[in-house]
């Protein structure tokens, strides 16, 4: 039964980390910006669900609905009027960019909220479901079924609307799209202004599950990054099975051989990764 | 004649050159006179910044109160207290650099510790080359006393102090507990409580049926908790800090985990875990160093425990925890040692904390040949309602202790 219970988590879990790390991919995928700023949003993402839930009583749900579009404009004016005026510079260049950038939001959430952590606990509780033995916590269930339902409307918006053609297209081949009239530059804006936006719903959907603090977005930032090397750049299925990957290795391992070498062994995997397979499980290149 | 006009010349400016060193010397001594630089080195930045924010405010309250009332007293003359702080980056090789960088450069004259037992121990041998009167508010490890340096002093007992009162309070009033899970965070002083936990357990004749460490910023505890769970311990004991410790928590909420006890230190201590935690913390038992609810009449300047909760209060709209109440202990000592002494002599104060033996607001304080204090009874606790409630040591008893954390 344990055995059961330890794949349900890392099912559950893997779920988590793909929601965490679809955005990340995305910039990354299309821009081939190193997104620093990432855990950050996630974080920002998960003070709008607290605030929300704390001083105006709106649950997590609806703070979904209210985080997408102001991620999306945050992230597209950010891409507008700062990243575009680099996006043509080395990799390094945009690298400390969103480094800055992310030390600046960083530090500017520790100062508003203060870096005491904080816990979204709603009322009343979601509870468990428990099957036989096995027990599956319900927010987590949530959360991994919102998870599901944004990686699948980022899959619909790439692979059908106009707009997620352009930025497929882009990716693939910069000059050739730039010819086809693809305004590039509000394609790169309308990508990293897709990326916030599943950032802050990632956050929203976080904070539900995890201590909320400023000190949290690097653990966030670290997760997307193994995700994205484990799944391959380039598809939002790679995110999805570098999720799970990630998980189910942490989650087997931790029992197995403890708690304290859980994090070393996602790490040997990345580095096997890095060196056996750099694509990753299902890295292509464009999102397709 | 143009010779002697530029001699002349020389010697005007010489003397006004002179005169005006002279004159921003005396400045200088004069300010240098009237106030105490006392170095704190923090992590104010970084991971461990919200525990320097606490001792930040320990200090800060102290030197508030310590210049209302007009200063220290050295020999009958007023001194204003100041407190010079430098921010280590949560990085402890430089705290050792920002404590030399303090002594040699900012001429600090006495020495708050950096936090936690590592950064402290680190940063010791640089006061103890210097001579520096040092006392550290937040280490508790034995290994960093254990050196034979004569300058650091600390305000907190062994670790073994905080569980063995825990282990015989659970030994008497759960006999049902035989088995207990130990979780611990993978870092120095987390994982120096668990195994104290670890021994006192055996002592106490309780099997240790788990004993495990997580990694620092693990973000899921689910594979772990399943293990502890498919073992039915009676006793849970997890160390951490207040994340790791909320993370954990919700984790056995969501796994339905019940145990007959459930131990967490040391998130429990402060009020922001009890606030976020808030239904899930009840019964939930814990130790600490300090606790408000505790009553000693203090020589020191704040006096009566409830006035320094009642002073803490006013400034910061919040209850004191351990931490921030030992960080203002740490300049209430130095105050009383440099009035005792009347001077600012390093080796006299040193001498003074050295064979000190009061009574303070934060409860005995006399330390041992090694420098740690040895004279406090830190108290058990348990979250119930919403409240931390003493249970030990008999003194301050508030309540009895309640089995079983759903």
């Amino acid at each position: 039964m344990l055995a059961v219970q330890v794949l349900i988590n890392a099912l559950v879990l893997g779920c988590l980390y793909a929601c965490i790390a679809i955005g990340f991919s995305l910039v990354w995928g299309v821009l081939n910006v190193i997104n620093l700023i990432h855990g950050s949003f996630i974080v920002l993402g998960a003070y709008l669900a607290w605030g929300a839930y704390q001083w105006l009583a709106i649950s997590p749900w609806y703070a979904l609905v209210i985080a997408a579009p102001l991620f999306f404009v945050f992230g597209y004016l950010l891409q507008r009027l700062l990243l575009n005026r680099v996006i043509t510079a080395p990799v390094l260049v945009t690298l400390t960019l969103t480094f800055g950038l992310d030390l600046i939001l960083n530090n500017a959430m520790i100062y508003y909220f203060k870096a005491d952590y904080r816990k979204l606990t709603l009322s009343p509780p979601t509870g468990s479901i428990s099957l036989f033995d096995v027990v599956v916590p319900v927010d987590r269930l949530i959360a991994t079924a919102s998870a599901l339902v944004l990686t699948g409307l980022l899959y619909l918006l790439l692979r059908r609307s106009k707009v997620g053609r352009a930025i497929v297209a882009v990716r693939l081949d910069r000059d050739a799209a730039v010819l086809m009239g693809v305004d590039v530059k509000s394609i790169y804006a309308i990508a990293f202004g897709l990326g916030a936006a599943l950032a802050g719903c990632a956050g929203v959907l976080m904070a539900l599950i995890f201590p909320i603090s400023p000190l949290t977005s690097s653990a966030y930032l670290g997760k997307a990054f193994v995700v994205c090397v484990l799944g391959g750049l380039g598809s939002v299925s790679g995110a999805l099975a570098g999720g799970l990957l990630l998980a189910l290795v942490e989650g087997v391992g931790s029992t197995l051989i403890g708690p304290a070498h859980a994090t070393t062994l996602s790490f040997v995997l990345l580095i096997i990764f890095l060196v056996v397979r750099p694509q990753g499980l299902l890295g292509r290149k464009g999102f397709e | 004649m143009v010779q002697s006009r530029l001699a002349r010349y020389a010697r005007i400016s010489g003397s006004l050159l002179i005169a005006v060193a002279g004159l921003a010397g005396s400045a200088s001594l004069a300010s240098a006179e009237d106030v105490i630089r006392f170095g704190a080195p923090l992590p104010i930045t970084g991971p461990l910044a919200p525990e320097a924010v606490k001792q930040q405010m320990g200090y800060n309250l102290w030197a508030e109160e310590a210049n209302k009332a007009g200063g220290i007293n050295v020999g009958g003359r007023k001194y204003k207290v100041e407190i010079v702080y430098a921010d280590y980056q949560s990085n402890t090789p430089r705290s050792v650099q920002t404590t030399e960088q303090m002594i040699t450069q900012d001429k600090i004259n006495f020495m708050f510790g950096p936090f936690g037992s590592g950064a402290a121990k680190a940063a010791s041998t640089i006061s103890e080359k210097y001579k520096m009167p040092t006392i550290a508010a937040s280490a508790s490890s034995s290994q960093v006393y254990d050196q034979g340096y004569k300058y650091l002093f600390g305000t907190f007992t062994p670790n073994d102090t905080l569980t063995t009162p825990l282990t015989q309070i659970i030994k008497a009033k759960a006999p049902e507990v035989k088995k207990v899970a130990i979780l611990a965070r993978n870092d120095l002083f987390p994982l120096a409580i668990a195994q104290e936990m670890e021994k006192s357990a055996k002592a106490n004749g309780i099997e240790v049926a788990y004993f495990e460490k997580y990694a620092i910023n693990t973000l899921d505890h689910s594979g772990t908790l399943s293990q502890i769970k498919s073992l039915a311990p009676q006793w849970i004991f997890v160390t951490g800090y207040t994340n790791d410790l909320l993370l954990i928590r919700k984790q056995m909420v969501d796994q339905q985990m019940k145990a007959a006890v459930v131990t967490m230190i040391a998130g429990p201590a402060y009020q922001e875990f009890i606030e976020a935690a808030g239904q899930s913390a009840e019964n939930i038992s814990s130790a600490s160093w300090w606790h408000p609810a505790e009553q000693y009449a203090g020589k020191d300047i704040f006096g009566q425990t409830s006035n320094f909760v009642k002073l803490f209060r006013a400034k910061y709209n919040s209850d004191p925890d351990y931490a921030q109440a030992s960080a203002a202990l740490c300049g209430a000592l130095f105050q009383m040692a440099i009035e005792k002494v009347g001077s600012l002599d390093r080796e006299k104060v040193r001498d003074e904390l050295a064979k000190m033996d009061v009574v303070t607001f934060f409860g005995p304080v006399r330390f041992g040949a090694n420098g740690q204090i040895n004279s406090l009874e830190p108290p058990v606790f348990q979250i119930q309602n919403q409240k931390a409630v003493v249970l030990f040591p008999d003194a301050i008893k508030q309540g009895e202790f309640k089995l079983g954390v759903n």
